[in-house]
């Protein structure tokens, strides 16, 4: 899977998650960017990235990713 | 000790910075806040200051472990001997008694209660550990191979007794390399000063009318004096610990240290999750970053991580069920505030925002008050006078007249005043020279007034016992 294919669906689950169809996100995406992105929703973002990747977060990544860039790295390493 | 004491203030706190100041070499001035720290802690309770040092030697070697056996399971294994030795450390001294006690009721046993004294500071320096372990294992921070830098972080005593929470990527840098500047003297100092004055001039002051009227049974007590003392209680609890916070703030800013801050004026908050946000942040951060994201399996993880969260929160506050509800009853209207949205939460008045959260809020400290269930029930039917209890009575009344001054100034106290007559002060360059040094006298008239009262104290508790 390419950068881009990741982006792409990637994008998808943040709009399906925060029920948003204008969001697009890109590398620096930070929780800051999108209004309903607490902490609370962050585990509800885990949960659907996960599934669409088939992966699994480890927590220590969970909780210190600062934006999306760093979250594609991870699946990135992962598929 | 604690800080808002005269010896601390006109004793320990001079000679300090006179050692600390006299040098300049950082090695030696790390090792006068050692020794410095380290006396405060042992004053009074000697015997707790060489749990502190077990507790550092032990960790700082599982850290050193961590870092060499990062990719093998050795790593792993040091990170759980680390959480098992700190959570294990709270379980005996913090809440072995009320354990047991539970245990006891529940099971045909009859176990005796153990009757362990809490060490104090204990919840906030176990904390401390558990961070730098975690951010360690994280590759959030570099692992501190000097032992006395490690105890140093852990044992610095701005912080030590009360929090805040410092995290070790906070005064990571600033152990090998500080200075204090002029900024940093005058600004800690005036720092300290007003959270001396939220302690000694209003918290304590305050403290006096709580005792005399949930002091006692309120069973009796009038519709207004319980809602009267509940929200005099509410200020004490703030003013005493984002008093004690902002000496710690300020004591560090002395120092060259730059802590975060720990309190955001939390009654000027429009909702339960804005609340926790601006009150004691530090502890509301740690509990976010290391515990709420615990992997939990299920489509319901989100709530089992949330409840996990707020069922700590309210029992690091003190081994009692009072406190768990607490804790629990905010992570409730937390939930109800997350399912309605952010949108339509936004969408409601700000006028109905703010009653209902200053509510929420207020009967939240009467649970925080009552560890005696009793008196907790008494408390609830006193509120709307299901206790067949007066509406007013004579005796809060007055109370309320005599203290007028007193709860006028705590109530402004709550807005952040000081942040509009900076704003004031630094729009105009002319006045900037003329508010500094009103600043000084200002901050120089609190201490006076702080020693009078310190002198001449018939009420200053310490909050901290129990955390």
């Amino acid at each position: 899977m390419t950068e881009e294919e990741i982006y792409e669906r990637l994008n998808e689950v943040f709009q399906d998650v925060f029920d948003d169809d204008t969001i697009e996100v890109d590398d620096l995406t930070t929780a800051d960017d999108i209004d309903d992105w607490d902490s609370l929703e962050h585990i509800n973002l885990i949960a659907a990235v996960e599934e669409e990747f088939g992966i699994k977060f480890k927590m220590g990544e969970v909780s210190t990713m600062k934006d999306v860039g760093e979250m594609v790295d991870i699946i990135l390493s992962r598929i | 000790m604690v800080f808002a004491d005269l010896f601390f203030l006109y004793i320990f706190l001079p000679a300090c910075l006179l050692f600390y100041f006299v040098g300049k070499n950082i090695k030696y001035k790390n090792a006068v806040l050692i020794v410095f720290s380290l006396v405060f802690y042992a004053w009074g309770e000697p015997a707790v200051v060489l749990l502190l040092i077990l507790s550092t030697i032990v960790n700082w070697l599982l850290g050193l472990a961590i870092d060499k056996h990062r990719e093998d399971k050795l790593g792993k294994l040091a990170v759980a001997g680390s959480l098992v030795y700190s959570l294990g450390m709270l379980v005996i001294f913090k809440y072995l008694g009320f354990i047991v006690e539970n245990l006891n009721l529940i099971l045909p046993i009859d176990i005796p209660v153990p009757n362990i004294t809490l060490p104090i500071g204990i919840s906030f320096y176990t904390f401390q550990i558990i961070s730098y372990i975690l951010d360690c294992y994280w590759d959030q921070v570099k692992v501190q191979k000097n032992y006395y830098k490690f105890l140093l972080f852990v044992s610095l005593f701005p912080q030590l007794i009360a929090g805040p929470i410092v995290r070790y990527s906070v005064i990571e840098q600033e152990i090998d390399n500080r200075k204090t500047t002029i900024a940093d003297l005058s600004e800690g100092s005036c720092r300290f000063m007003i959270g001396l004055a939220k302690k000694v001039i209003l918290a304590n002051n305050l403290w006096s009318i709580v005792e005399t009227f949930f002091g006692q049974d309120i069973s009796a007590l009038s519709v207004f004096g319980t809602w009267y003392t509940v929200v005099v209680y509410a200020m004490y609890v703030y003013f005493d610990f984002s008093g004690y916070s902002d000496m710690a703030i300020g004591l560090g800013r002395i120092f060259g240290f730059h802590f975060n801050e720990n309190f955001n004026h939390p009654f000027i908050c429009r909702n339960i999750a804005e609340f926790w946000q601006r009150w004691h942040i530090s502890l509301g951060s740690f509990f976010r970053d290391y515990l709420l994201y615990v992997p939990i399996a299920g489509k319901r993880r989100k709530y089992l991580n949330l409840f996990l969260v707020w069922f700590s929160t309210g029992l690091w506050h003190g081994a009692s069920w009072n406190y768990i509800i607490w804790g629990l009853y905010f992570g409730t209207f937390i939930l109800i505030e997350q399912l309605v949205g952010k949108k339509r939460m936004k969408a409601i008045p700000t006028v109905v925002t703010h009653i209902y959260s200053k509510l929420i809020i207020i009967i939240g400290f009467g649970i925080f008050y009552f560890e005696d269930f009793s008196q907790l029930g008494n408390f609830f039917k006193n509120l709307i006078g299901a206790n067949g209890n007066a509406l007013s009575d004579t005796i809060a009344a007055t109370s309320l007249v005599n203290n007028c001054f007193l709860i006028a100034a705590s109530v402004l106290a709550c807005f952040p005043v000081s942040q509009v007559v900076n704003k004031l002060v630094d729009k105009n360059s002319n006045t900037v020279a003329v508010g500094q040094a009103l600043k000084v006298v200002y901050c120089l008239g609190l201490l006076v007034i702080c020693t009078l009262l310190l002198v001449d104290a018939t009420s200053n508790p310490f909050l901290y016992f129990r955390f």
